[in-house]
This record gives C-alpha cells, sequence and structure tokens, in this order.
C-alpha cells in the first residue's frame, strides 16, 4: 500500500526521478551483463556439452534477464503488482518448458505407435 | 459510487491517477512484449522439441559450433562463436546507449538523448548488418558440402527444403527464429529513426516529457532480451 499511497502526489510521467537510475548504474549493469557473456563462454569452450552445461546456460540467461528487464527496462522501480502481473505468465513459460523436458519423449513413443 | 470512494479515500483505484504509476501507452507496451514474448517462446520451445526428438533420426541435430564458426575475411579458420559474441556485444552496448538516452530525457537534455538515440541506431544497423553476413554465409554454405548424400549428391549451404548441416528442421527454425528476431530489430530501427527525427525537431521539448523514448526504450531493451535467449538456444547449447 505504500507504493500506491506514495504514488498519489505523481503524475503518471516521470514517476521514476529520484529512483537511483543514474549513469553509474547503467555502466555497472553494463559490466555485469559483459562478465555473464564471457562466463559463457568460458563453460562453452572448457566444458563438454551436456544437459548440466545447458541448464548452467540457462540460468545465466534467466540472471541476464533480470538485470535486462529489471534496470535496463527499469521493472525494480515499478509498482510491485505491476511487476507480479507482467512477470507471472513467465512461471507458465517455465511450467510448459519443465514439462515438455519431463515428458518430452513421450511423443517419440507415440510416434513409434503409429509407425 | 460516491459511498465506495469515502470508504478509502487513499485507494488507488479511486481514478484520476495511473494506480499502477504508469501511463497507459508504457502499460500498453509492456502488454505488447507480454504476448511478443509468448511468440518468442513458442519458437525457442518448438526449436527444443524438435532438437530433442532429433536425436534417434539418422541425421543428427548439428553442433552450432561446426555451423556458425566463420568470421569476416578470415577464410578457412574455424572460430566458433567469434562472431555471434561480437553481435551480443553490440546488441547489449545498443542496450546501453538506449537507456543513457533514457536517462537523458528524464534530464530533458535534448542534445545527449539526441547523441544517444544516434548511436542506437547505429548499433541496430550494425547488427542488422552481421545478421544479414551471417544468414548469407549460412545460405551459400561451405566448399565440402554435407557429409551424407541425398539422392546421390552432396548438397551446399541450406534453403527452406534441404541443408548441408541437419534435419530440415533445423535451417528452418534458424531461418525463423533468428528472422523473426531480426525483423524486430528492423522495426526498432524504424521507430528509433522516428523518435530521434522528433528528438531533433523538438516534439518532446513541446510536450514537456520525453516519455517516448522511455516506450521505444522498453521495446529496445526487451529485443536485447529476446537475443540473450536466441543466443542461449541456437548458438550455445
Amino acid at each position: 500500500m505504500e507504493h500506491t499511497d506514495h504514488s498519489a502526489e505523481h503524475t503518471t510521467e516521470h514517476h521514476e526521478e529520484g529512483h537511483g537510475i543514474n549513469k553509474k548504474t547503467i555502466w555497472v549493469t553494463f559490466g555485469i551483463l559483459s562478465a555473464l557473456t564471457l562466463v559463457d563462454f568460458a563453460f562453452f569452450f572448457n566444458m563438454d556439452a551436456s544437459m548440466s552445461r545447458n541448464l548452467i546456460f540457462v540460468a545465466l540467461g534467466i540472471i541476464k534477464s533480470y538485470y535486462i528487464v529489471g534496470i535496463f527496462m527499469h521493472m525494480k522501480y515499478e509498482v510491485k503488482r505491476l511487476a507480479g502481473i507482467i512477470l507471472l505468465p513467465f512461471g507458465f513459460i517455465l511450467g510448459l518448458v519443465a514439462a515438455l523436458l519431463y515428458e518430452g519423449d513421450r511423443w517419440s513413443v507415440i510416434k513409434w505407435f503409429i509407425e | 459510487m460516491s459511498e465506495s470512494v469515502a470508504l478509502n479515500p487513499n485507494s488507488a483505484w479511486n481514478g484520476g491517477k495511473s494506480p499502477f504509476s504508469v501511463s497507459y501507452g508504457k502499460l500498453m507496451m509492456w502488454v505488447f512484449l507480454l504476448s511478443d514474448a509468448f511468440t518468442f517462446s513458442s519458437l525457442l520451445v518448438t526449436y527444443g522439441c524438435n532438437r530433442y526428438l532429433s536425436g534417434g533420426s539418422e541425421i543428427k541435430w548439428p553442433h552450432p559450433d561446426k555451423v556458425f564458426n566463420h568470421f569476416p575475411f578470415l577464410h578457412g579458420m574455424d572460430l566458433p562463436l567469434v562472431f555471434v559474441s561480437m553481435m551480443t556485444f553490440i546488441l547489449i552496448f545498443s542496450s546501453v546507449t538506449m537507456v543513457l538516452a533514457v536517462e537523458a530525457g528524464a534530464r530533458k537534455h535534448r542534445n545527449d538523448v539526441a547523441l544517444y538515440m544516434f548511436l542506437t541506431i547505429i548499433g541496430g544497423i550494425a547488427f542488422l548488418s552481421c545478421q544479414a553476413w551471417e544468414w548469407s554465409q549460412f545460405i551459400t554454405g561451405s566448399h565440402e558440402g554435407s557429409s551424407f548424400l541425398v539422392d546421390g549428391q552432396k548438397i551446399h549451404g541450406a534453403n527452406l527444403f534441404l541443408n548441408e548441416y541437419g534435419p530440415a528442421a533445423f535451417a528452418g527454425l534458424f531461418f525463423i527464429v533468428t528472422g523473426f528476431h531480426g525483423f524486430h530489430v528492423l522495426s526498432g530501427v524504424v521507430l528509433n529513426v522516428i523518435i530521434y527525427v522528433n528528438v531533433i525537431k523538438g516534439t518532446y521539448d513541446k510536450r514537456g516529457h520525453y516519455e517516448m523514448i522511455e516506450k521505444v526504450g522498453l521495446y529496445w531493451h526487451f529485443v536485447d532480451l529476446v537475443w540473450v535467449f536466441v543466443f542461449t538456444f541456437f548458438y550455445l547449447i
């Protein structure tokens, strides 16, 4: 409730002023994103392809998206309920991907039956 | 209705202001980006399924580092991931110049906004040029051609029906996913050019705020975000 009360005095434009997105934050975020990409390369060249390596890449992608959405797209500074409404559907996508990884080979079994 | 207002005069839902403290345009941009994220997710899930199911077939799914290992002017060298990592850094950097433009817009500093928008447009065009080169490399293919034969002949390069790298679905998904992403970058560049012209003309000074920069910035960062996952699924895994 603090958020909505707080926003009452603000107009819809420029609500982000004074929320700490400044040049330093931007460059630090750029450094973090570049470093994470370099970590990707380190795993790519030093580890053999395997499911655990794939999971590391996906986890790094999710960390990168946290910084892009949170800092660059300003989601960290928005009203929490807005962030929740926009981000919740991504939980469904993750659920779909998990279900397909767990049950995905059923497709080849069905194909085998048909043939 | 007046009773409910009287019950809680501080509620954000009384009207007269945005309950989420964002403008209509920005909220709708978020909704659009959400729907776009579903489209991209479905494409990447399709990629994952096809690749997973191809495990038992005769023509194996290719390793990305065996396909995307070229760099301009360096013929015959095996350089996996180098060119595409350059593309990644170009896009991340153009995202940084975009957020710098948003920051300058909050200060209402027109020259800074124009400078950073210009750099963002340059970054977008550079990325598109890289992708055009990558596509032409992919379509032309290698001199040696495929390791397998179709109708007694080797295949060179790729089209929608056959490709030298692996199953037909590999090239098809490469074209649709990177093509759809590239089309988003292209639309982003067009939007950025429109906004840039408006900044130069002083439209947003007259309007009193630079919120359009934030909206187009959301779109641009989303394109960067999608690339993070296209990069992960197509080039790393």
